[in-house]
């Protein structure tokens, strides 16, 4: 329904508009991007979008200490660009009724519209404090926001600059934005006199989060976004104060589409791949042609380990967004994961001309010197995103990979510990810690770690996976702890059937070979299935056709002992001497029975 | 608590700052500190060539001139807070110190602060200290400037330093921090009311915050909004920042203050001295404000990682298992490669290179220990001990074998099975080779770290090994490792030669100290703490009653209080060698000496009170009461009982709860008829001792034998019983167990007693030979039942007639029933008034027959109906 795309677009239109006059900038490019985004009326779709999600297995798992990186197996097609979806378009999406919410007049030349050019010149120039001068006595809303605005953006851009004049030896860093309390008293009077709009709330709502009250600023973000919901900076400051899905779960939010937005988002923060994916797949029938979009559900897949997949996305996104720079670290690391050198190279270079001084930039960069094996340099990067952003979560566990490599370990672990203390969810980082002090022989200290991050990735096989051998070590030898992490990674879906195979080895060394050859079978199945062979197949042979043997079941030992002669080495040898012994022990039952008869 | 073992108590781990290789200056510069240079200034003001006067300008007489040193001194030492203090308390502090030049440092400071108005100012300033540390030219020795190597040389030199390596940007924020500070002092400080303080200074002060107020608009503001900030403007962006014109100027005012951190060496301090608290009584500090504190420290100083140790004791004291293990591991994956324990014995370069994981594993070890696991504990342990092997680092392993022993003693041998019969036990583990029993285990653990101790120069360590093995030796039974065969000597002896002699060792700890390393770290800085908070209180009372005190005019060591003086021992040495003494109280009710006990915990409780732990004090105050039971009766045992409780709330101190319990128990034993059930007993008694005997314990099993023989005694089973009390008797020989002998001896003179007239001699026998020991170490109670046998051992020999020798009789019954008087002992009160009615009848004098069977029916009914009494100590 054209009308229906009509309606988004005037919107969206709107809002861009709006925003940018207010000076937010990144909630306008937001939306514009957005309102270029929604699929052209020209070509009505036909196809059937919405493949029912089908899983099957794909790639097997990068290298184990790059799990970040790493993708995963389970694949999900997403519709192709250009397919449909667009019938769904001007209806509700997903079958809900939105609330329409009207697009607020703008007071846009009351009384001093012309201080009020002067000020957004100004600002837009990073004049902040002549900005706010110049609206000294203006009353309009328009006017008092972007005084107030102006006069926070001013405290923030003192307040990084005195962070870093004021660094001490220990690492003082106490620098504020000064303006934060002024600004609280004045927009909370505003907002008790209800002369206030919701570009005025989404600045008290930052305002209360900067100076800590997260509660109160949840509910004002929340009064933001309810009454204009086109601000996708609002969404985005109320998603970062969303740290669990229960806090998401009570927020009162009214029911308009960008909510779908940012409940996608919000999932995909708060690993909730599969609903993130859905609620993305539905808003792609609107938003054809959204990079936005596009680039959230690449990542979505890219953490679900779909790594081909998301991999086609980035490539298209770049194609038609080349000197995009957001999400591109996503697409570096899928790329370190997949070790396409060149594909790397070829976009580091790229984002390189773009802006070299964004944290993803450097990122990217850093990604691929670590490629490269080049691992001082790769610090190197990592250290200047982290000086443009010291809060960026990724590039302080990537960094503690890097460190790992050049056998640091001071310096991985403190970069890891950060990376924790920034996000304590951040389970990579939990591995990390857990995997270096199980490399220096501290396997019962690396526990507390393992057990924190497979706490918070319950079904990811390879934390424990990574736990069970910490048990196993010489050191520790808590076997029966290990054969439970062992269980425990088998039912979470081991792609690389280590758990089968050390479940079996370990039953086996506990003498418990009935349960041993069970789980010797079962790997043998699966190798069958992946049609992998190696010493793992051979072993699992082996102890099978000995096992049949011992217990007298003759003719699955045989069974298993003619597969093996397939094989060289000494375990061929050993397979003809066990059927020789079978053939031996089978002819040698039945005659001595006939002679105890006989007797 | 074993906790702060290994630990050192905070204080004894203390790095010399270890600013080096940060690259940046040693200390911040910070207004406060520019106050005290100045100060530093006028204490020794710049040589002028020549006419150089004792005391120099300001000061009255050489007292007034140190007394200022003693004081800026103590500023740079003094680790109270971790902020430093605003300008107003310093200026009340500087009063106190100055009184005799009526406030002329106060004005001078306060007009040299509000006098640096551009970055230039402090330039010049700086410049002008340079000549404090430089002597003039031709100056001779007996001229008086700066030593640059002294304390106050050192400081001065850092802040020069310190200005040096400063940006711009820095000397702009300094001038900005110090406009804030002299803004900081209160319009209600008003000095009028000081008589010694000039009017006019006061005045001049008004005048300068007004004046500052506008300075600190440019130099504040001045850099992002220029100079031609309109009046509307900034009143606008000013308001909540100007104490003057808003109405909430008291909460904005707490902003004003710059949050100066103190220096890194204070703030190590400040932590070690939390630390110490957090030990001595963690019932004081509450979790949650202490935490506040420390967070708060957190963000001021993100990269002072020690704080999280200190959050870490906290919820280790406050029993949160969860925060204490987070903030474990986050205290070491931070500051494990650079921030090692025992940095004092290890260079610091190694520190580095090597890192301290291995005393994480320690810690960790330490509190899965604490907490209760025993396995996770010894799991730590094993891995600490392979690491630091790996690392070559022997002071942790010594440390870590200490720890262990000290795990294996704590569980004892209740919980042997679940580790021991592990096939991973520790014995393996740890290199051991042969499994051992877990004595045998701690034996040998003990003695390799008492070697590494002793060859590293580890002194606290080596005196704890001592402690433990006289623990040891005490407990337990010296066997040879390897026994095999028949003719393997099984001396089964502990040696009170060997206690002795460890105690001994252990305390050497005091007099070797001087001499060793530990006396490096001596100065933990609260001798500076409590001079600067002495000097506020003595000032604080004096402005309040406004009445001029004569004290302050006095020698400055008035305002000391007795603990306040700086202690020669460091508190880790302290609390060691205080251990040693409590364990002498131990060892001494062991061997039966009752006033030994009493004497070591008297010293304990008096000598060693500020350096001990909260445990460790419960404990000596538990034998302190323990002995007043007996010795003093309950009623004076509760009343201690009272005290001690209100200075260890019971829920923190099991110790004194267990005490209350089994004073309540006894004394109601006592008291009151007991319904017998001695057959019960005699079967309780009979599993505890094959309990004992199968985990080894051989001096419980002295005691249970004695308890089997008194309940056969009990029960009239007299023949049975004998076995019993001879094999106790000789298991306190072999042990050396006196007291408990020579009670051992006395029941079985009973038993034979109880076997008819005709062993009264022998019993008779039996009974002097224990008394001397008895009375002289024995209880009230051990005391009356002596008594009482030697009485019953006379009356029932046909040889012997009471009208021949009355006294004899009499008189150990009258020292029995005065006794058990005070004990409330009606049971035996009642026995030994029956014996003394029979004598009195014996020799005819009827009134004081009458009276003691009135006695005795008095304590019979008492037994019978205990409700009639009212019960003051049931609480």
């Amino acid at each position: 329904m054209a009308s229906g795309k009509e309606t988004y677009r005037a919107e969206l239109r709107a809002a861009a508009r709006q925003l940018g006059e207010r000076c937010l900038y990144s909630a306008a490019k937001w939306a514009a991007e957005l309102l270029v985004g929604v699929e052209p009326d020209a070509a009505p779709a036909l196809s059937c979008a919405m493949d029912p999600p089908s899983s099957s297995s794909a790639t097997p798992a990068g290298r184990l200490l790059h799990m970040h990186r790493s993708g995963g197996s389970s694949f999900r097609p997403r519709p192709r660009p250009g397919g449909g979806g667009g019938s769904e378009a001007g209806t509700p999406l997903g079958g809900v009724s939105y609330v329409s919410t009207p697009i607020p007049d703008d007071d846009a030349f009351d009384s001093g519209g012309d201080k009020y050019l002067l000020a957004k010149t100004y600002f837009d120039c990073r004049e902040y404090r002549r900005a706010a001068h110049v609206l000294q006595n203006q009353v309009g809303r328009k006017a008092v926001f972007l005084r107030c605005y102006a006069l926070y953006m001013a405290g923030e851009k003192r307040k990084e600059a005195e962070m870093i004049e004021l660094e001490g030896s220990l690492g003082k860093s106490n620098a504020v934005n000064e303006e934060l309390v002024a600004l609280e008293r004045e927009l909370s009077t505003h907002r008790r006199t209800g002369s206030i709009d919701s570009f005025g709330l989404y600045l008290y709502g930052i305002v209360l989060r900067d100076k800590g009250c997260e509660g109160l600023a949840r509910t004002i973000l929340v009064e933001s976004v309810n009454s204009y919901p086109w601000n996708w900076s609002a969404w985005s400051e109320l998603q970062s104060l969303c740290t669990s899905s229960d806090i998401l779960n009570s927020l009162n939010l009214k029911n308009h589409w960008m909510k779908d937005f940012f409940l996608a988002s919000a999932y995909l923060e708060l690993k909730m791949h599969e609903e993130a994916l859905k609620r993305y797949e539905r808003l792609v029938g609107v938003f054809r042609c959204s990079g936005y979009i596009q680039a959230q559900i690449a990542t979505v897949q890219y953490s679900m380990r779909d790594l081909d997949e998301a991999e086609m996305i980035f490539e298209e996104l770049l194609r038609t967004d080349p000197f995009r720079v957001d999400s591109m670290d996503v697409y570096s690391n899928l790329l370190y994961a997949k070790e396409s050198l060149t594909a790397l190279s070829f976009l580091a270079h790229r984002v390189f001309l773009t802006d070299k001084y964004r944290p993803e930039s450097c990122c990217i960069i850093a990604n691929y010197y670590s490629l490269k094996g080049l691992h001082e340099k790769s610090v190197l990067y990592f250290q200047r995103a982290l000086k443009l952003n010291r809060k960026y979560l990724s590039a302080w566990t990537l960094m503690g990979h890097e460190y790992v490599e050049l056998k640091n370990t001071p310096a991985a672990i403190d970069a890891y510990r950060r990376a924790v203390d920034i996000n304590p969810r951040d389970f990579r980082a939990w591995y990390g810690l857990g995997q270096i002090y199980e490399m220096m022989g501290m396997p019962f200290y690396a526990l507390y770690y393992f057990r924190k991050s497979s706490h918070l990735q319950p079904d990811d096989a390879r934390l424990w996976i990574a736990m069970a051998q910490c048990y196993e070590s010489d050191q520790l030898q808590m076997i029966e702890e290990a054969i439970k992490c062992y269980e425990r990674a088998e039912k979470s879906n081991d792609t690389e059937g280590i758990a089968l195979h050390q479940l079996a080895k370990l039953h086996s060394m506990l003498g418990q070979s009935e349960k041993a050859a069970f789980y010797y079978k079962k790997d043998l199945e699966r190798m069958e299935i992946e049609e992998r062979q190696g010493q793992n197949f051979v072993e699992a042979l082996l102890f099978l056709a000995k096992h049949y043997r011992s217990i007298g079941r003759f003719e699955e030992a045989e069974h298993y002992c003619t597969r093996l002669l397939d094989y060289t080495g000494p375990e061929k040898e050993t397979a003809k001497n066990m059927l020789q012994s079978i053939k031996r022990l089978q002819s040698g039952f039945p005659s001595m029975d006939i002679d105890n008869f006989s007797l | 608590m074993n906790v702060f073992a290994g630990v050192g108590g905070g204080s004894a781990a203390t790095d010399a700052a270890p600013a080096v290789g940060t690259g940046k200056a040693l200390l911040e510069l910070t207004p406060h500190k520019i106050a005290v240079c100045h100060l530093v200034q006028v204490f020794a003001p710049p040589a002028q060539a020549g006419g150089d006067v004792v005391p120099p300008f300001p000061f009255e007489s050489l007292a007034h001139h140190n007394r200022l040193g003693l004081f800026l001194f103590t500023l740079t030492r003094s680790c109270e807070d971790f902020l430093e203090p605003p300008l107003e308390e310093f200026l009340r502090q500087l009063k106190a110190v100055d009184d005799l030049t009526n406030g002329w440092f106060c004005e001078q400071l306060t007009s040299t602060l509000s006098a640096l108005n551009s970055p230039d100012d402090l330039f010049n300033f700086f410049d002008k200290l340079r000549g404090v540390l430089t002597a003039p030219e031709g100056a001779s020795a007996e001229d008086i400037f700066l030593d640059p190597n002294s304390q106050l040389g050192v400081f001065l030199r850092c802040c020069i330093l310190a200005f040096n390596s400063m940006t711009f940007e820095g000397v702009c924020h300094l001038l900005a921090d110090i406009v804030m500070y002299c803004n900081s002092t209160d319009a209600s400080y008003d000095m009028a009311e000081d008589e010694n303080f000039n009017n006019e200074v006061g005045s001049m002060m008004d005048a300068d915050i007004g004046s500052q107020a506008d300075m600190f608009d440019k130099y504040h503001r001045g850099f992002s909004s220029g100079s031609h900030m309109g009046e509307s403007s900034s009143a606008l962006t000013r308001a909540p920042m100007l104490p003057y014109d808003s109405d909430d100027a008291n909460t904005s005012k707490a902003d004003d203050n710059p949050t100066c951190l103190r220096s890194r060496w204070q703030l190590e301090a400040y932590l070690n001295q939390q630390a110490d608290i957090l030990e001595k009584d963690p019932s004081s500090v509450p979790l949650n404000s202490f935490n506040a504190t420390m967070t708060k420290l957190r963000t001021l100083a993100p990269e002072l990682h020690r704080v999280q140790f200190l959050q870490y004791l906290n919820a280790l004291c406050h029993d949160d298992y969860v925060t204490s293990v987070d903030n474990l591991h986050r205290y070491f994956d931070y500051s494990a490669g650079m921030q090692g324990l025992f940095g004092r014995s290890v260079s610091p370069v190694q520190d580095i290179v090597v890192g301290k994981y291995e005393s994480a594993l320690l810690c960790l070890g330490n509190l899965h220990c604490y907490f209760g696991h025993p396995k996770k504990a010894l799991e730590a342990f094993a891995e600490a001990v392979r690491v630091s092997q790996m690392n070559n680092d022997d002071s942790c392993l010594a440390y870590v074998l200490g720890a262990i022993s000290n795990l294996l003693s704590k569980i004892g041998m209740s919980n042997t099975v679940g580790i021991i019969s592990s096939p991973y036990s520790i014995g393996t583990n740890i290199g051991l080779g042969t499994p051992l029993s877990i004595q045998q285990q701690l034996l040998v653990l003990l003695k390799r770290s008492l070697k590494r101790a002793d060859m590293l120069k580890l002194p606290s360590l080596l005196s704890f090994d001592h402690l433990s093995l006289a623990k040891f030796d005490l407990k337990h039974v010296q066997r040879p490792l390897v026994s095999f065969g028949p003719n393997a000597s099984t001396k089964l002896r502990t040696c009170p030669v060997d206690v002795c002699k460890n105690l001994r060792l252990s305390s050497r700890v005091l007099t070797d100290f001087g001499t060793d390393v530990l006396s490096t770290s001596n100065d933990n800085g609260s001798f500076s703490t409590s001079w600067l908070r002495n000097l506020s209180a003595a000032t604080g009372s004096w402005r309040s009653s406004s009445v001029k005190s004569t004290k302050l005019h006095n020698n400055d060591f008035d305002n000391f209080h007795y603990h306040a003086q700086p202690c020669p021992v460091p508190a880790p040495v302290l609390q060691l060698a205080g251990s040693a003494c409590l364990l002498r109280a131990t060892a001494w009710e062991h061997y039966g000496s009752a006033p030994m006990v009493r004497m070591n915990a008297l010293v304990y409780a008096t000598c060693f009170a500020d350096a001990s732990s909260s445990s460790e004090m419960s404990l000596a105050y538990v034998k302190l009461i323990q002995q007043l039971a007996v010795f003093k009766g309950y009623s004076a045992a509760f009343c201690a009982l009272k005290l001690a409780e209100k200075k260890f709330p019971s829920s923190t101190s099991s110790h004194i709860q267990l005490l209350r319990m089994q004073i309540l128990h006894e004394r109601a034993l006592h008291r009151y008829n007991t319904v017998s059930t001695l057959h019960l007993a005699a079967a309780v008694a009979n599993s505890l001792f094959s309990t004992c005997y199968k985990y080894n314990l051989q001096v419980e099993n002295a005691s249970v034998l004695l308890l089997l023989a008194e309940i056969y005694k009990k029960s009239d089973n007299a023949v049975l019983g004998l076995p019993y009390a001879l094999a106790s008797q000789s298991f306190c020989k072999s042990f050396n167990l006196d007291l408990l002998e020579a009670s051992a001896t006395l029941t079985l003179a009973e038993l034979w007693l109880a076997l008819g007239s005709s062993h009264a001699k022998r019993a008779l026998s039996l009974v002097y030979q224990c008394l001397p020991m008895i009375l002289g170490h024995g209880g009230l109670e051990l005391r009356a039942r002596a008594h009482i046998t030697l009485a019953k051992c006379h009356l029932s020999d046909p040889k012997f007639s009471v009208p021949e020798d009355p006294e004899a009789v009499l008189d150990p019954l009258n020292q029995a029933t005065e006794d058990l008087q005070v004990l409330e002992y009606h049971d035996m009160a009642a026995e030994a008034y029956y014996l003394k009615a029979m004598a009195y009848n014996h020799l005819g004098k009827l009134d004081e027959r009458e009276e003691a069977a009135a006695c005795f029916k008095e304590h019979i009914t008492a037994l019978e109906k205990p409700h009639n009494e009212e019960d003051s100590l049931v609480y």
